[in-house]
């Protein structure tokens, strides 16, 4: 289950002393290359792992997880995949997906 | 963020396979309240290591009910104390149980396949030169058992999904026998086989359950795409596996794509995204 494995990835991380942010898409409108659910894992330096789809959207989130690291605050972000078609840079499924952003190391809840 | 006790809590409901909800709020006027997580069962019971305030955790609980009633993750928003509150309910579903008996050429690429699509993979074969760890390094469980008693036990509900790849059409006959007599029913049972193996396997069954159809089992097995070698069957397996869990049609989506084309891309385009 991918889900679980990046959840579990996330702990390792956290237990290494490492941070990183995990973004889950949390809903979804439209045609959308993947579901809520799905989790990417980025680290501060810009490598990820897991996908929540790949292209255009998944850089926007890169980038705002890496403020979400520097300022320790979860944030939520909006992928627009809708206005794409004619742009050579893809995005052209169609949907909006709405994207939560926490940090791995945290004030310990 | 997740901490220890409630990760151990989630990957152990899993483990017991039982379904449980993951919930976080996402989004609060109360910053302190963002990114705080509980777990929730479908009978509604919480567990959580900082629970929330009683008002709050009764409204989660009552707005999670419809997404427990349709086994799926989905957000909601609502307000409380005269404060916005949106929280996602994540739904962690009882993985598939596959049960592959016989532990020959095909069962191997079922088995990793199986693996990487996130089931719970269970090989089984009366030959230990066969079910061992050495062979099948990645699954979850290797039984080295007869067919027989194997399937006297094995647990079955609405989660497995049973692969009988065995390499006589005895042991399909025996592992049959087995599970015709059991109350419980599973999802799925596929039987490889050529068309003469098949009837003779129906044949034999037939004194013993005489009002049996065999209407419900998937034999030969696999979908139509001209599998020959084993991972090109395991691929045909895997994807009438899919097909049953997902409650799919199994044809080529470009079959429903072209249609909608036809009717010129602007209102194909409409008519298309209204449909996916």
């Amino acid at each position: 289950m991918e889900q679980l494995h990046l959840i579990k990835r996330t702990m390792e991380i956290r237990a290494a002393g490492e941070n990183a942010a995990l973004a889950t898409i949390i809903r979804t409108k439209g045609s959308t290359p993947r579901k809520t659910g799905s989790k990417m894992i980025i680290f501060p330096s810009g490598r990820i792992e897991g996908t929540i789809g790949g292209g255009c959207g998944e850089a926007e989130v890169i980038e705002k997880a890496i403020e979400v690291i520097q300022s320790s605050n979860p944030a939520k972000h909006i992928v627009d995949l809708t206005k794409g078609l004619f742009y050579e840079d893809g995005g052209i499924c169609g949907g909006i997906m709405e994207v939560y952003i926490e940090i791995v190391l945290e004030r310990g809840i | 963020m997740m901490n220890d006790s409630l990760y151990l809590n989630l990957s152990e409901s899993i483990k017991q396979r039982k379904e449980v909800f993951l919930l976080t709020i996402t989004d609060c006027d109360n910053h302190e309240l963002i990114g705080r997580k509980v777990l929730l069962n479908p009978m509604g019971e919480i567990y959580s290591t900082s629970p929330f305030p009683p008002s709050l955790q009764q409204m989660i609980i009552n707005y999670s009910e419809k997404l427990i009633r349709k086994k799926r993750s989905g957000t909601f928003t609502f307000s409380w104390n005269g404060s916005m509150v949106e929280c996602f309910a994540e739904h962690f579903p009882v993985p598939i149980h596959l049960i592959v008996a016989g532990a020959g050429h095909v069962c191997e690429p079922v088995a990793m396949i199986g693996k990487s699509l996130g089931f719970y993979v269970t090989v089984i074969d009366d030959r230990k030169e066969f079910a061992n760890r050495d062979r099948f390094p990645h699954v979850d469980e290797v039984v080295c058992q007869s067919f027989l008693h194997f399937f006297q036990k094995a647990e079955l509900t609405a989660q497995t999904y049973i692969l009988l790849l065995t390499r006589g059409h005895k042991y399909d006959v025996l592992s049959l026998q087995e599970l015709l007599n059991r109350k419980e029913k599973p999802a799925y049972i596929g039987m490889i086989g050529s068309r003469r193996r098949i009837s003779g396997v129906f044949e034999q069954l037939k004194n013993d359950f005489p009002n049996e159809s065999f209407d419900h089992f998937f034999t030969p097995v696999g979908l139509d795409i001209g599998a020959q070698t084993p991972a090109e069957i395991a691929i045909s397996i895997m994807a009438e596996i899919l097909k049953v869990k997902n409650q799919a049609s199994g044809v080529s989506l470009s079959t429903k794509f072209h249609k909608f084309t036809r009717m010129g891309f602007r209102e194909g385009a409409i008519l298309w995204n209204n449909f996916t």
